[in-house]
Parts: C-alpha cells; sequence; structure tokens
C-alpha cells in the first residue's frame, strides 16, 4: 500500500453541504509524495473548506480521504496530527501564554512527560527525552532566525514570527504531509521569498506539501501540480504554466 | 386528569413570566454577547423596589412599571461602567460570565443586608378567581399573563416595524456590519439594554406578584429556567424565548403534579441540559447566534 | 478556647481551602476547563465521608436518613472521599464534552450543580435531604479536646503536602504545559496531536480527586454538613482565589487562598459594627469577595503572582526549570 510512489493523499468525491450551500460539490484530487501541490481558485471557491476537512476540523458531508493510504475519513483531527497530516491555520494560531519554544515542545509527539508513567515517576523519566527535544526546537528556531525569542511569551510575537512558530510547531510533529492556509498572507516580500525557500528545501527533503495561496507567482515558483477550484468543484489541474492560459481558469476567475 | 390541566392553567401564568424574562435575557445576549447571570439578582432587586412601594400603600400594578424602569437604568449604567469596557479590552466570554455572577452576588448580598433575610410577601394579589377552558386561574394570573401578551406585542412591533428595531436586529446580528451601515451602535445597545432591562425589572415585580412569599433568591431560583427557556427557543429569538418559557413553564407544573412537587426545577435545568448537548441552537436558533454558540 | 481555638480552625480551613483551590486551579487555571460546578466535587467528598464513617441510619433513634452508614475507619473515609470527588468530576465533565463556546459550557455546569443540590435536597433518603448530616465523628474524639484539634491541623497539613506533591506532577513538565496549551486554544492543541476530551476528563478527575478530599477533611473537623454549604455562589469564592491569586499559578492561588480566605473573610470579623451581627458579616464578606474577582478582571487579570513559564537559557545540555 505504501509503496512509496503512491500518492501521499487521495480525496475522492469530498463534499460538504451547510444546508442549501454546497461548499464543496465532489472534489477530488491527489498529492504526490515529496511535491508542493497549489490548491487555488477564487474566493468562494471551497479551498478552505477542503484544508479543514482534510485535516480533520470538519467533518464532510460525502466522499473519502486517504492518507498514506489509509482511509481517514472519520478519524478526529488529533490521530490525523499524529500520523503525520498537520495543518496550519490561516490565522495563525499560537499558544499565547507559552514561550515561543514552549509552542514547538508541546507539539511533540509521543512525550513521555504526557503518560501515566511519566507523571507518576515525574522528572527522572521524561528528562532525557525533553533534553533532546528542547534539542531540536533550538535547531529549529536558529532555522527561523528566532533564536533569541525563545523565551518570548508567544502572545507578543508579530505576526510573521506567529506564523513562523506555526510552521516550526508542525515540523517538530515530524509530518508527512502539511496543510498551509495561505502562508504568505501578511508577510513582507521578503520574509515571504524566506519562507518560500524553507518550504522548497523542505520538499527537497521528502516532505508533501497542500498550499492553498492567493499570490499566484508564488504558486507558479513553489507548486509542481496546481489544481484549481471553482464553485466548489475541481475546474482543471495541472502546472501552473498551462493554467494561466486554460480559457476556463481565466473565466472562473473573472466570474469568482 | 383534572390536576393535570389545573397545572397546565399555573403553568402558562409562570411560564408567561418565564417567558417575559426569557425575552429580556435573549435580548441582552443577542445585543452584547454575554450570558448576563447578573440578570437574576436584577429580578430580585426589582421585586425589593416593588416591596418598598407596596409597604407605603401603591399598588402592585403601579410598581411593575416602576420596577421596570429602575432596573432599565440600572441595565444601562451597568453594562456602560463595567460590562462593555471589559469586553473593549478583550476580556475573554468565561471571565464575562464570571464577572457578571460576582456582580450578582454583590448586588444579592447587598439586597441582604438591607432588607434582611427573611421572606417577605406582597400580599393578597390574586384577586377573584377566573374559570374558563376548564382552567382556574386568579385575576392577578389573568392581568400577568395578558400584560406579557401585550409587551410581547409590543417588542414585536418596535423590532419590524421601526427603524430602531431595525437597527437593534442589524446590531444583534453583525455590530461590525451595523456599524460600517452607519448605524450607531452604542445607542442601539444602550436602548436595547434599557429595555430588556426593563423587561427584567417587570419580570421580577411579575415574580412577587405570583410567588406566595420570597426572599432574595427570588431571581436566582427563576434565573435559571429563563434561561432554559431563552437558549430551548434559540437564543437571542424573542419570540423563541416567549414560546419557550410557556414550555417549560407548562412543563414543569406538569411535571410537580404529576411526581414529587420538589422535583419541579429539575425540569427546567434538565431541558437546558439537554438542549445543550443536543441542539444548542434551540427551536428556531438562527446562524449567527448558532455560530456564536459553537467555539471559534 | 479563645485564640487558640480560633487558631486551629483557621488553620483546618486554610488546609482544606488550599486543597479545593488547587483542583480547582488544575481545571481551570492550568487547563482551561471553566468549572462552575466545583463546589459539587467538594460536596461528593463530603457526603462520601460522612457515609463512610457514620454508623447505620438507624442509630440514635433513626432521626437522620441516609444510605451507607458503614462506620469505616477515618483514612479508608477520605480516600473515599476523594474517589468520590473523582467520579463526580468526571461525570461533570462529560457534560462539558459538546463542543460550544467556554461560557455556554460554564454556564452549562452551574446549571448542572443546581440541578445536583436541589436533587440531592429533595430526597431525603439519600443524605437526609435539605437538612443534611450531622453527628459525623471526629477521628480523634478519644483524644483530649485539644490534643484532638491539633491533631486534626496535623492530619490537614500532612493531607496538604501529600496534595502538593500531586498537584506539581500535573501542574509542571510536558504533560503541564500541554495543559495550558489546551486552555489557550484547545483546537490548535488537538490538531497539534493532543487528545482534547481525554485530557479535559483527566483533569476533571484529579481536581475532582483534590475537592473530594478537601470536603471530605472539612466534614470530619465541622461534624455536620447540607446543602446550603454547597450553593453554587461557593464556587465563587474559591474561584477568586484562583483569579485574585494568580490563574495558572500554584504559588499564586496559595497566596490568594491566604488573602482572601483568611485576611479578607476572617479580617472582617473585626470590623465591631459587623463583629455584633452574624449574617451581616457573611454578607460583607461576600460583597467584598464578589469585588475583589471584579476588581482583579478589570485590573489584573493575570493576578498578584501570575503564572511563569520556564526559561530555556542557552546551554550546551539543558534542563528546563520550573
Amino acid at each position: 500500500m505504501n509503496d512509496g510512489r503512491s500518492p501521499v493523499l487521495e480525496v475522492l468525491d469530498l463534499a460538504k453541504h451547510y444546508g442549501g450551500v454546497r461548499a464543496m460539490d465532489g472534489v477530488s484530487f491527489d498529492v504526490d509524495r515529496g511535491s508542493i501541490t497549489g490548491l487555488i481558485g477564487p474566493n468562494g471557491a471551497g479551498k478552505s473548506t477542503a484544508l479543514a476537512v482534510i485535516g480533520g476540523f470538519v467533518r464532510p458531508t460525502g466522499g473519502r480521504i486517504r492518507f498514506d493510504g489509509v482511509d481517514i475519513t472519520r478519524q478526529p483531527m488529533h490521530i490525523r496530527a499524529r500520523h503525520g497530516l498537520v495543518r496550519t491555520f490561516q490565522m495563525a494560531r499560537v499558544f499565547g501564554s507559552l514561550t515561543t519554544i514552549e509552542n514547538l515542545l508541546v507539539a511533540a509527539p509521543g512525550q513521555l512527560g504526557e503518560r501515566v508513567a511519566g507523571i507518576v515517576l515525574g522528572r527522572r523519566r521524561w528528562r532525557s527525552q525533553e533534553r533532546e527535544l528542547v534539542d531540536t526546537a533550538r535547531e529549529l528556531l536558529d532555522t527561523f532566525g528566532m533564536t533569541d525569542k525563545a523565551d518570548e511569551p508567544a502572545r507578543n510575537l508579530s505576526g510573521g514570527q506567529k506564523r513562523a512558530v506555526e510552521i516550526m510547531r508542525a515540523l517538530m510533529m515530524r509530518p508527512k504531509l502539511l496543510l498551509l492556509d495561505e502562508p504568505m498572507a501578511g508577510l513582507s516580500p521578503s520574509l515571504s521569498r524566506q519562507l518560500e525557500d524553507v518550504l522548497l528545501k523542505l520538499a527537497q527533503d521528502g516532505l508533501s506539501l497542500l498550499l492553498v495561496e492567493h499570490e499566484l507567482d508564488t504558486v507558479d515558483r513553489l507548486c509542481g501540480k496546481v489544481v484549481v477550484m471553482a464553485q466548489g468543484k475541481v475546474l482543471s489541474e495541472g502546472r501552473m504554466s498551462e493554467l494561466r492560459v486554460n480559457r476556463e481558469v481565466q473565466d472562473a476567475y473573472v466570474i469568482g | 386528569m383534572h390536576l393535570i390541566i389545573e397545572s397546565v392553567g399555573f403553568g402558562v401564568a409562570t411560564g408567561a413570566v418565564i417567558g417575559l424574562g426569557a425575552v429580556g435575557f435573549s435580548v441582552q445576549f443577542g445585543i452584547s454577547n454575554i450570558l448576563n447571570i447578573t440578570y437574576g439578582a436584577l429580578m430580585t432587586l426589582s421585586a425589593y423596589v416593588g416591596l418598598l412601594l407596596i409597604n407605603r400603600g401603591v399598588s402592585a400594578w403601579i410598581a411593575l412599571p416602576i420596577g421596570a424602569v429602575v432596573v432599565g437604568l440600572v441595565s444601562v449604567l451597568y453594562n456602560r461602567a463595567l460590562l462593555a469596557p471589559l469586553v473593549r479590552r478583550g476580556t475573554p466570554p468565561v471571565a464575562m460570565v464570571i464577572t457578571t455572577v460576582a456582580a450578582g452576588t454583590i448586588l444579592q448580598y447587598v439586597i441582604v443586608a438591607i432588607a434582611g433575610p427573611s421572606s417577605q410577601s406582597y400580599g393578597e394579589q390574586s384577586g377573584q378567581t377566573l374559570h374558563f377552558l376548564g382552567l382556574t386561574l386568579s385575576e392577578g394570573q389573568v392581568v400577568i399573563i395578558v400584560l406579557t401578551a401585550v409587551l410581547m406585542l409590543g417588542l414585536h412591533l418596535l423590532l419590524t416595524r421601526t427603524t430602531l428595531g431595525k437597527a437593534m436586529r442589524a446590531t444583534s446580528s453583525n455590530r461590525t456590519l451595523a456599524r460600517s451601515c452607519g448605524i450607531s451602535t452604542s445607542r442601539v445597545s444602550d436602548i436595547s439594554w434599557l429595555i430588556s432591562g426593563a423587561l427584567c425589572g417587570a419580570a421580577g415585580v411579575a415574580l412577587a406578584i405570583t410567588t406566595v412569599s420570597f426572599d432574595f433568591s427570588l431571581g436566582g431560583l427563576f434565573l435559571i429556567p429563563m434561561i432554559a427557556a431563552a437558549i430551548l427557543g434559540g437564543i437571542g429569538q424573542p419570540y423563541g424565548a416567549m414560546l419557550g418559557g410557556l414550555i417549560v413553564g407548562v412543563s414543569s407544573e406538569v411535571f410537580a403534579a404529576v411526581s414529587n412537587p420538589n422535583y419541579k426545577d429539575i425540569v427546567a435545568f434538565a431541558i437546558l441540559i439537554i438542549v445543550l448537548l443536543v441542539r444548542p441552537r434551540g427551536l428556531f436558533g438562527t446562524g449567527s447566534s448558532t455560530r456564536r454558540l459553537m467555539e471559534g | 478556647m479563645g485564640w487558640e481555638y480560633y487558631a486551629v480552625v483557621l488553620l483546618v480551613y486554610l488546609g482544606t481551602d488550599l486543597l479545593a483551590v488547587w483542583g480547582l486551579n488544575l481545571e481551570f487555571g492550568v487547563a482551561g476547563v471553566a468549572n462552575l460546578a466545583y463546589i459539587v466535587v467538594v460536596a461528593a467528598g463530603a457526603y462520601a465521608y460522612a457515609v463512610c464513617t457514620l454508623g447505620p441510619s438507624s442509630n440514635d433513634g433513626g432521626f437522620q436518613a441516609y444510605i451507607g452508614g458503614l462506620s469505616l475507619p477515618f483514612p479508608v473515609a477520605l480516600l473515599a472521599g476523594s474517589a468520590a470527588g473523582a467520579v463526580v468530576g468526571t461525570l461533570i465533565g462529560i457534560t462539558g464534552l459538546k463542543r460550544l463556546r467556554q461560557d455556554y459550557q460554564a454556564v452549562a455546569m452551574l446549571v448542572v450543580s443546581l440541578m445536583i443540590v436541589t436533587l440531592v435536597s429533595a430526597d431525603s433518603g439519600l443524605f437526609n435531604g435539605s437538612t443534611g448530616l450531622a453527628l459525623i465523628p471526629n477521628p480523634f474524639a478519644s483524644l483530649d479536646p485539644q490534643t484532638e484539634r491539633w491533631s486534626y491541623v496535623a492530619l490537614v497539613a500532612v493531607c496538604c503536602l501529600i496534595g502538593l506533591f500531586v498537584l506539581r506532577r500535573f501542574t509542571t513538565g510536558p504533560i503541564g504545559r500541554t495543559l495550558r496549551a489546551m486552555r489557550d486554544d484547545d483546537t490548535a492543541a488537538s490538531a497539534a496531536g493532543k487528545d482534547v476530551v481525554r485530557l479535559r476528563l483527566v483533569v476533571q478527575a484529579v481536581g475532582g480527586a483534590f475537592g473530594g478530599l478537601s470536603g471530605a477533611l472539612l466534614v470530619g473537623f465541622i461534624g455536620g454538613w447540607s446543602p446550603s454549604a454547597w450553593a453554587y455562589v461557593e464556587t465563587l469564592a474559591f474561584l477568586s482565589c484562583v483569579i485574585v491569586g494568580g490563574r495558572g499559578s500554584d504559588r499564586g492561588v496559595s497566596a490568594g487562598t491566604l488573602v482572601i480566605a483568611v485576611l479578607l473573610l476572617q479580617g472582617v470579623q473585626f470590623l465591631p459594627q459587623i463583629a455584633s451581627s452574624p449574617g451581616l458579616s457573611e454578607d460583607f464578606g461576600w460583597m467584598i469577595l464578589g469585588g475583589a474577582t471584579i476588581v482583579f478582571i478589570w485590573f489584573r487579570p493575570q493576578g498578584v503572582l501570575p503564572e511563569r513559564r520556564p526559561r530555556y537559557a542557552k546551554r550546551s545540555s539543558s534542563d528546563p526549570s520550573g
């Protein structure tokens, strides 16, 4: 099932209806392993709904989702996260009262200190694992240039820094697939470029990414395959350069 | 069977008062997005203001509008001085509820300190008993039912036929949008608190009229049935709150009649819990109020 | 009597209040579960202790009607009280699981506490209805009065020490961090792989155990317990200790308990006009409590001694403090 060439994510006929509104109406696409796939479309196309459903925040009305070969349609959010399907939010959500480094540490999976034995036996049980986690977290902070903010309560960080914390936190979870909801939103052009470089490097190292983004140039630079959605359905798929000259896609953006 | 029909009559009378209070509570939540637990103590305040007047020979039916006005004004000031500023500073909803609990506690014990903890009574207010449709109601109860119906009609006309009413509904539904349409949301807020506070005050005096005796716990006792009615009807929906009040009132009385009367209050509690667990938007809850219910 | 007795009372109340506030702080301050029904777990502990240590209900002419009556020794009864608190806490926690906005959940739990008070008051066979239970035996009754009193203080102190040890296991380290993350944003915590439902229930069980122990110790000292002792407003007393002291900080809420339970509530007794009228001092106590809560929510919501997070100063091999 997991032969390294099968898609890491398969979305099959996914639907989400809110009363009369069909936010998603039969959406199907794949995300290939180790690729950066883009999800674009005009406002109201259903892109954020798609991410929300795939991430497990919203239950679909119909359809299936297969992650790493396993049907996860009914899996709760936290189980998906533990299996490597991690989502970031449009408005960066950090744990405000925890420090930056704690925001990273908290996301590490399999912490001994969270288990019954760890609580009962105390520090001795989880001390060395914690040390390793702190080292890993520090490396991430160095990569993103936020070492000096390690002990800063996360609520005091700027928007861009919170976005970075979210992504670092996602990386602490050793994800297989990262769902990014407009990661460049609100970032300055230079920060955006830095983030792009980081994402490209991550993909090179084997991480798969599904990216919802409005900036089509960013999508062009980052993404191999791009899926276009409009009005709850998949309109087209392909490379950004092909899609730019696709008549249907152009119309969809005009009509919105 | 006769017992059940009698209790239905009783239930309609208490249900009318519960509905009255529930509508005020619902309007307050709609406009401010706060579950105002102080509402209970404010009803108690109104009941005691009425007592003050009755002990000076004023008729209970005059005391009712006076109590309404008093609590209406207190409510506006309360929101302006404490609640709205806290919300502006980003106080989270749970802290707001705790604030209203604390404020209600302060008010309640101020009342006790001044008026004493012993039971009070408005005296005989029932008048003659009337019989119709197989129900037995006292004059007093009928007056309250009619009064509640009139107030509800008035509120309905206000909300649907006047500019103010439309502004209130708009602010309730989406405050930011309303402001960008040029509505003075702070003025609308003040008026909404005045009106809902008046309903709260009216309910307080009405409760004191319909109960044989009461003490400082009056408002607190009836607050939960009112919240249950408001949530059952759909929080933020005045008409739903009215219907909810009738349902809570009648079912409580009928349940008490057929089983242990000590358990009467359980019905309201149970309705509230069940609605919150099974269908939080209640009977008539619409999108915006429901979205506020579910986690952000 | 006089001062010595007063000191004993103060210490016992301080100790039992600390246990309850620690439990509530774990639930609300650290994990973000607004359990406005907390007083119910305290009552559960008290009643469990009572029906474990009392003899059969037919004793003394059968003037009290209750279940149990097992005449068990007090250590067993204390454990039973704690366990009762844990069980009731978990059950209350189940009502809060629906994904409603936090303040709705809080009000739902408030209503649950009222419901349980009504049920227990109304059913006279369960715990003697609204009259409550009395003549609960004091474990040290066989000793002379002064030793008896101070033995009880020692008992409470031992329980507090054990309680503090257990508490720190939950409020520090990785689990403490995870619970605070859940408090800050439970959706994001879920997205980070945390089983928020299980965490909430665990926290309410442990918090309930603390509350149950608190109630059991208190009722063993006082000898009686009735529903009026656990009106919903009692939770406000504990909440204010948490809010005034420093939500999420064990030191903070302990200081808050000292300030509120001891200084404010007891200090009010010393104002001459008030001391003459016992009811009035209680009224004033509640007014001050409510006032302090609002003042702190307005001016200093983080409390007197705010929560502090550990620092990870740059060392080659670090050992996180706190």
